[in-house]
């Protein structure tokens, strides 16, 4: 054996090896015929950790910035804007639900009511705690209507759609009053009704105030990839759509559409 | 590893080796495991040094990575003067109260003036508008859902009312005159307050901001509407 070679020769080491030692050598020969040892495995298991904790890391943060997609709306974007004059919209619906409901007997319109402000009081209480997720304040500086006036995504400016039958554009302006919205006058005017004339003031105010709701969540639309102001704005078209023909249907039944205050 | 067995089998041995001495044999054997030492640590330091300044390189890549990412999406904090904590703490002013929101009936001595929270009546104040003083035990039902009740001095002038309207939001306000303010004009709602000589005041629009529908209310999202109107409704 080489590694107790020179251990009997007395002259032996005459030609320059660079300082190696023996005892060197034979660590060098034991490492070699030593492979797959305990070492080994514990080297290769040490990296397997790290290799682990390193892709944790990378995926939680690739995860994190993945969210920066869809980012914290802003106290003047076209969510926040959506999120404060839905409340007001849907709030008003609420009101205009429980007056017929203290106005008239008739089961059909009670239901169709009960299920309005239940509705839209649940929604509103919604878009009131989207704004305290966001840290935006639930009031705004900024007059009503403004955020409609926003450019779209795909960066058309201003808010144009057809106009009901007209087929007509229409733009809104800042402050304007939220479409379909009633008037103190109309909400006055169903108030001092009851029975049948209250029904269909009631019918008339709420097919309006549905089709302006339907246009609000449609303004929102193109100005958002927020996914749950897409859903919202989904669910709110979709219902209020078969609602309005519900409505118009039972508004037809008694007698059509009144004459409404200023 | 002996030296015969270094030699292939069958192979015959060439005569210059035969003639070496088995010392001369042992120093050349040495003599090779040397170098094969020497390069095998040649090759680890080398291996070592790429090792370290990848793994340095690479952790604090890892490392920018984390930290970008959770600064980029730490929560916000609120964009609001009093930052969201309902306390209004850099509107300079505000006044904050503890009371409490039990129903009664008949009047109660308010420790506020106007009243900004405490015991009221069972029928909330309708918000809106109103030209006449109003029922305190009714309005401050309406501050516990989240309304503002903005009173003024009756003898300020018309364009300081019509100044302080264009400023209010169209619901959850109750506008109102009322005797015996201790400033022209007295912002209140559930637990909080603010005086203002005037309607130019910037601290109007940002006591609305922090308060007015506040989440901080005992009944926050209750309706303003559907009670009772007072007297001088517009």
């Amino acid at each position: 054996m080489v590694s107790t070679s020179s251990g009997g020769d007395a002259d032996a080491p005459v030609v320059d090896d660079g300082g190696v030692t023996d005892e060197e050598l034979a660590a060098f020969d034991a490492e070699r015929s030593s492979e797959g040892s305990s070492r080994t495995r514990i080297v290769i298991a040490a990296m397997a950790v790290v290799a682990i904790v390193v892709a944790a890391v990378i995926g939680f943060s690739v995860g994190r910035l993945s969210t920066l997609d869809d980012p914290t709306p802003t106290t003047t974007s076209a969510e926040a804007g959506f999120s404060r004059d839905m409340q007001v919209h849907h709030n008003q619906g609420v009101e205009l639900a429980m007056l017929i409901r203290d106005r008239t007997s008739s089961v059909d319109v009670r239901t169709l009511a009960y299920d309005i402000a239940t509705t839209q009081a649940q929604q509103s209480g919604q878009l009131y705690d989207w704004l305290v997720q966001w840290g935006l304040p639930q009031g705004s500086r900024q007059p009503d209507m403004t955020w409609m006036t926003l450019p779209t995504l795909a960066g058309a400016t201003g808010h144009a759609h057809d106009g009901g039958a007209s087929g007509s554009t229409s733009s809104h302006r800042p402050g304007d009053p939220m479409p379909g919205l009633a008037t103190p006058g109309q909400i006055a005017q169903l108030t001092a009704a009851d029975g049948l004339e209250a029904e269909r003031v009631f019918l008339t105010l709420m097919i309006a105030h549905h089709q302006g709701a339907v246009e609000m969540a449609e303004a929102l639309q193109p100005r958002t990839t927020n996914a749950a102001a897409l859903a919202f704005a989904r669910a709110v078209i979709a219902s209020q759509q078969a609602e309005i023909e519900l409505m118009t249907g039972m508004l037809d039944d008694r007698g059509g559409p009144v004459a409404l205050a200023d | 590893m002996t030296p015969a067995s270094d030699r292939p089998k069958g192979t015959p041995v060439p005569p210059a080796v035969k003639q070496q001495s088995v010392k001369q044999e042992r120093e050349a054997q040495r003599q090779a495991k040397v170098a094969a030492f020497k390069q095998a640590q040649k090759r680890k330091n080398r291996n070592r040094r790429i090792g370290v300044w990848a793994g340095v390189v690479g952790g604090v890549a890892v490392i920018a990575v984390l930290v970008t990412s959770v600064i980029l999406t730490l929560p916000k904090n609120a964009s609001y003067p009093g930052g969201g904590t309902g306390n209004g703490s850099d509107i300079a002013g505000v006044e904050l109260f503890t009371n409490t929101s039990e129903h009664v009936e008949g009047t109660v001595d308010y420790p506020q003036n106007p009243p900004a929270g405490g015991p009221h009546n069972q029928y909330w104040l309708n918000c809106g508008v109103y030209t006449e003083e109003q029922t305190n035990e009714n309005a401050v039902h309406s501050l516990e859902h989240g309304a503002i009740w903005v009173t003024y001095d009756p003898s300020i002038s018309d364009a300081e009312l019509t100044k302080l309207k264009e400023l209010l939001p169209t619901t959850y306000v109750v506008l109102s005159p009322k005797s015996d303010l201790p400033s022209p004009i007295v912002l209140s709602g559930w637990n909080s307050q603010l005086q203002v000589n005037n309607a130019s005041d910037a601290r109007i629009s940002a006591f609305f901001e922090e308060f007015w529908k506040s989440n901080n209310v005992p009944e926050p999202g209750a309706a303003c509407t559907g009670a009772i109107d007072g007297p001088g409704k517009v």
